[in-house]
């Protein structure tokens, strides 16, 4: 964590197949400075002119709590997704969220009893229980169909984006860097693969 | 200032060595003590320090834990969240309020305070403290700041969304009950101060105003590091401790830890009040028993010292009372020893001292003292003393010619003869050599009188030594206290000047008399006139004649000095003589005498009278080798035949040193100057001896011839003389010839010539020569003459 504090982003984009009025997936490679790759980390794709497409949004997410920690502890939802909390933990938990983007607090709940929070308005919120201090858990709200989460490997796909110009946004909020932002070109004619390296510096 | 008394001295020393080991003792005690309170006050200090130190950090921790917890509070986070001004101040409000806080400042995550509850504010401003922010993102910190003038412990914690969304500072005031807690724990007076621009100044403090203000005088400069000092505060010693206790900004915060020097010493104070108690107790019984032991020393030597001052004074009865078997006692019969053996020796010495070994009479000394008891006590009433000194006529001739055996043996006879003669005297003494001294208290002139011719005629009896007679006589003189003195010198020597007298004029005693004094002094000056009586001319020579017993003739004169003084008239001989002799004069008075008889001699032989001229010589003028070179000269310069020359000596004359005058004498009679021996019979002589002599004539001392007209063993004395100077072809002589009985009886005994008063008294050349010329050269004896009565008639010499 350390390591990938110090590491900016460097970003590469090698695309491949281009076709003009077809959608293309592009893989996005999200690596530390010392060329690991970074997990939980989120990016995500605005069109640089005119709105996104209005896509009916998975309404429904889930962050479930397991042995005192959110899981997962970094999501990506579209605005006005619903989220669930459920509480797999035998103990309870209230969450809370002081952030602008939602702010909200749970009552003192257990299992399924806490209704969903539906994030309607873009940008980070930090989930935490009022209980247990240590319990963090961020959820970007975004207005956009393009959008991933990088996996174990550090590699987030964004799904059926058209040719255009984007402006890819990339955040690791759990390594606490500010979010790195570039604009992409991709001509849907091919799926486009790049490497987003996050080091010192940027 | 030395001490002189043993006692003193031992007390002294005792005593001094005592002061000196408490003094040291005490000295060490009081060095140790005040170190040892020194270091329990450094250790205190220490020790308050360190709990001064851990105490604050454990508020510090406590402070934290609150302001965690409050910071950790969820409706204060939901204050503080909702990012609202006037919310979040009454939030920082609300909840300082609870834990106490006197302070409550909001910082946002990039140092810009937000609200402030001590400093309320319209515009954001940059928190003063930021390195209390930066030093722990997500923990709490804690450290001592000024805000506003004051101090605050300040502890900041993040508050947590559940990120950091900023910082909750909280202040809790340093202040007097602060100050009070700490004293409680440390046992140290505590005060906070403050360096503001304006100097020192006391944030909270346990001292009261005017302590604070002393503490304020004694602060030092401003420092990072721990200081110590000894503050004086009210005019008591504090150990102090300067602890800088933000390290922020330059130390200007401090806390001043002190203790009292005065309490810390108390204890001691303590123990050197009984230190010094005990050293007076001691002191005071040291005192006591170097007296005693001193005491038990000196009392015995007092004791001693006293006996040794009887032994001192002469009291040689009390003997010294000490038994004891140590030193002392050894000391003590020692000095009985010694007591006994000072008065044996005393005895014997007194008896030396005060006696004369030879005769056991009384000696100088002794009869000093006496004489001078006698007159302090006579000075006392009216009594009389008197002195009578006496010594014996021939007594030198006895010791020179027949030794100091028989000298000895005629005065202890002497002696004998004095202590059966003089009774009821107080003192009879031996003064040395043949001087006698008598004391005599509360006699008559008479009675004393009879004591002096009681002497003479106990002398006169001749004193037997091995069956030979020795004829002493004696001469008294005596003085009477307090007519001829009031002291002893003056009275024992005017009874010597009246002694003098007396052997002088051959009166046996005589008492004294102030005319003896004054003649006795004029000889001095009479010697000193008579060196000029030569030059002068003042000197004469009369001319007694010799009168041939069997043809009446007169063939011969004996010249006799004279001195025709300017003032005091005609000097007799006797008077100037005796000096000459003895200061030497009497060399050139005979030469004078020589030169002058045998110009006269001359004289008359041109006159046509032809007499022979005798001149008496001293026992000097035989020690005189020039003596017949002179002679032979005179005689050739005024042409007289060395016959006509006779030179007169005594016995005693050549007695001195026989061998020299032998040979004077053997030149003179090798010159033809006739010889004669002079005053025959008073010396000792041996007629063996004056055989040897190359004289032809001998002259019978007129003692003999005056008496022996009485005295039929002095006449038996005269005629065996003449008998033996015949015999031995000497022509004799009888001098003081004063009446026809005894003229008669010289003729009839053989005797050659005569000399005296009867036929002439001496007379002046032209005189003589008259009566010579009248008598037609003899002497006619007028036989009607005899009985004139001329016993003390002048002294021819």
């Amino acid at each position: 964590m350390a390591g990938a504090l110090k590491t900016g982003f460097a970003l590469a984009i090698f695309a491949s197949g281009l076709s003009c009025a077809a959608a293309t997936d592009v893989t996005l490679e999200l690596r530390d400075g010392s060329g690991r790759p970074i997990p939980d980390a989120v990016v995500f794709a605005e069109p640089v002119a005119g709105a996104a497409p209005v896509v009916k949004p998975n309404t429904r997410a889930l962050i479930d709590q397991v042995n005192k920690e959110f899981v997962p502890h970094v999501s990506i939802v579209q605005a006005g997704t619903s989220v669930f909390f459920p509480n797999s933990d035998n103990i309870r938990h209230s969450i809370y969220s002081f952030s602008p983007a939602k702010v909200f607090t749970t009552k003192l709940y257990s299992g399924r009893e806490a209704a969903p929070i539906t994030f309607d308005q873009t940008g980070l919120v930090v989930l935490g229980c009022n209980i247990h201090d240590s319990m963090v858990a961020w959820v970007f709200i975004v207005d956009t169909p393009w959008f991933a989460k990088s996996g174990a490997d550090g590699i987030g796909t964004l799904q059926g984006l058209p040719s255009g110009e984007y402006k890819i946004t990339a955040a690791a909020p759990a390594l606490n860097l500010p979010p790195q932002v570039l604009n992409l070109h991709v001509d849907g004619s091919a799926p486009m693969h790049s490497t987003i390296s996050m080091g010192a510096g940027q | 200032m030395r001490i002189q008394r043993l006692q003193t001295r031992i007390i002294i020393f005792f005593v001094a060595l005592l002061v000196l080991v408490q003094v040291l003792a005490f000295t060490f005690v009081n060095a140790a003590n005040s170190r040892n309170a020194q270091t329990k006050v450094e250790e205190e200090l220490n020790v308050g320090q360190r709990v001064f130190a851990r105490q604050l950090e454990q508020n510090a921790e406590k402070l934290k834990l609150s302001a965690r917890v409050l910071a950790a509070d969820f409706a204060f986070r939901e204050a503080i969240a909702t990012h609202d001004t006037g919310t979040i101040a009454s939030v920082l409000a609300n909840h300082g309020a609870r834990i106490g806080a006197d302070a409550m400042v909001f910082v946002e995550l990039d140092g810009t305070v937000i609200s402030d509850t001590l400093r309320p504010q319209s515009e954001a401003r940059p928190f003063e403290y930021p390195a209390l922010i930066k030093a722990n993102k997500n923990g709490a910190s804690a450290s001592m700041e000024v805000l506003d003038g004051r101090a605050f412990q300040l502890v900041a914690v993040p508050v947590l969304a559940p990120l950091p969304i900023g910082w909750v500072v909280m202040g809790f005031a340093v202040d007097d009950s602060l100050a009070r807690d700490l004293r409680q724990l440390t046992e140290l007076e505590v005060s906070f101060a403050l360096d503001a621009p304006s100097g020192w100044h006391v944030l909270a403090s346990t001292l009261n105003g005017d302590e604070q203000k002393a503490l304020l005088a004694d602060m030092p400069a401003r420092s990072a590091k721990v200081t110590r000092l000894v503050m004086n505060i009210e005019g008591v010693d504090h150990q102090a401790l300067v602890i800088p206790l933000d390290d922020n900004n330059n130390a200007r915060i401090v806390a001043v830890l002190h203790r009292s020097l005065d309490s810390a010493l108390a204890a001691f104070e303590r123990l050197r009040f009984t230190l010094i108690v005990l050293a007076g107790f001691s002191l005071v019984l040291s005192i006591v028993g170097s007296v005693a032991v001193a005491r038990s020393i000196t009392r015995p030597l007092e004791t001693l010292a006293s006996a040794a001052a009887r032994i001192e004074h002469g009291d040689y009865v009390e003997p010294v009372n000490l038994q004891r078997a140590d030193e002392i006692g050894v000391l003590a019969s020692s000095l009985n020893h010694m007591r006994s053996g000072i008065a044996d020796r005393e005895r014997r010495i007194l008896k030396l001292a005060y006696e004369d070994p030879l005769t056991d009479l009384a000696n100088r000394s002794r009869f000093n003292n006496a004489l001078e008891q006698a007159i302090a006590q006579a000075a006392q009433g009216t009594a009389r003393l008197t002195i009578l000194m006496m010594d014996l006529d021939r007594f030198k001739y006895v010791n020179d010619t027949l030794g100091h055996g028989v000298g000895d043996h005629v005065l202890r006879e002497v002696s004998l003869r004095l202590q059966h003669t003089v009774l009821g005297a107080e003192c009879i003494a031996r003064l040395g050599g043949d001087e006698f001294a008598i004391l005599v208290k509360h006699a008559g002139e008479t009675d004393l009188t009879d004591t002096a011719r009681r002497i003479i005629s106990a002398l006169d009896t001749p004193i037997l030594y091995e069956g030979q007679p020795l004829d002493v006589g004696t001469s008294i003189g005596i003085a009477h206290f307090p007519e001829h003195g009031n002291d002893a010198q003056t009275l024992v020597r005017n009874a010597d000047i009246a002694m003098y007298a007396a052997k002088r004029n051959k009166t046996g005693f005589a008492v004294y008399d102030p005319h003896y004094d004054t003649s006795q002094q004029e000889h001095l000056s009479l010697l000193g006139e008579l060196r000029r009586a030569v030059e002068r001319n003042e000197l004469r020579l009369y001319y007694q004649p010799k009168v041939s017993l069997h043809s009446a003739h007169v063939t011969a004169v004996e010249a006799l000095i004279r001195w025709e003084h300017p003032t005091r008239g005609l000097v007799p001989p006797a008077l100037f003589i005796p000096f000459a002799e003895h200061t030497g004069y009497i060399k050139l008075l005979t030469r004078w005498v020589i030169r002058e008889a045998v110009r006269q001699c001359g004289a008359w032989l041109r006159e046509g009278l032809t007499l022979q001229v005798s001149v008496n010589i001293s026992a000097r003028d035989l020690m005189n080798r020039d003596l017949p070179e002179l002679v032979a000269e005179l005689l050739a310069e005024h042409d007289v035949t060395p016959g006509l020359l006779c030179l007169e000596i005594t016995e005693s004359g050549f007695m001195e040193d026989p061998v020299h005058a032998q040979k004077v004498l053997d030149r003179l009679a090798e010159l033809g100057v006739k010889l004669s021996i002079d005053d025959y019979g008073t010396g000792y002589s041996s007629l063996s001896y004056i055989m040897k002599l190359p004289v032809q004539e001998l002259k019978i001392d007129q003692s003999f011839i005056s008496r022996m007209a009485t005295d039929a063993e002095i006449s038996t004395i005269v005629r065996s003389t003449i008998d033996l100077g015949h015999n031995l072809g000497l022509q004799v002589v009888a001098e003081g010839v004063e009446d026809a009985a005894v003229w008669n009886m010289l003729r009839t005994l053989g005797c050659d010539d005569a000399q005296g008063y009867f036929m002439s008294r001496p007379l002046e050349p032209a005189a003589l020569a008259s009566w010579i010329r009248a008598n037609h050269g003899t002497f006619d004896c007028p036989a009607a003459a005899t009985g004139t009565n001329r016993v003390l008639g002048a002294q021819a010499r």
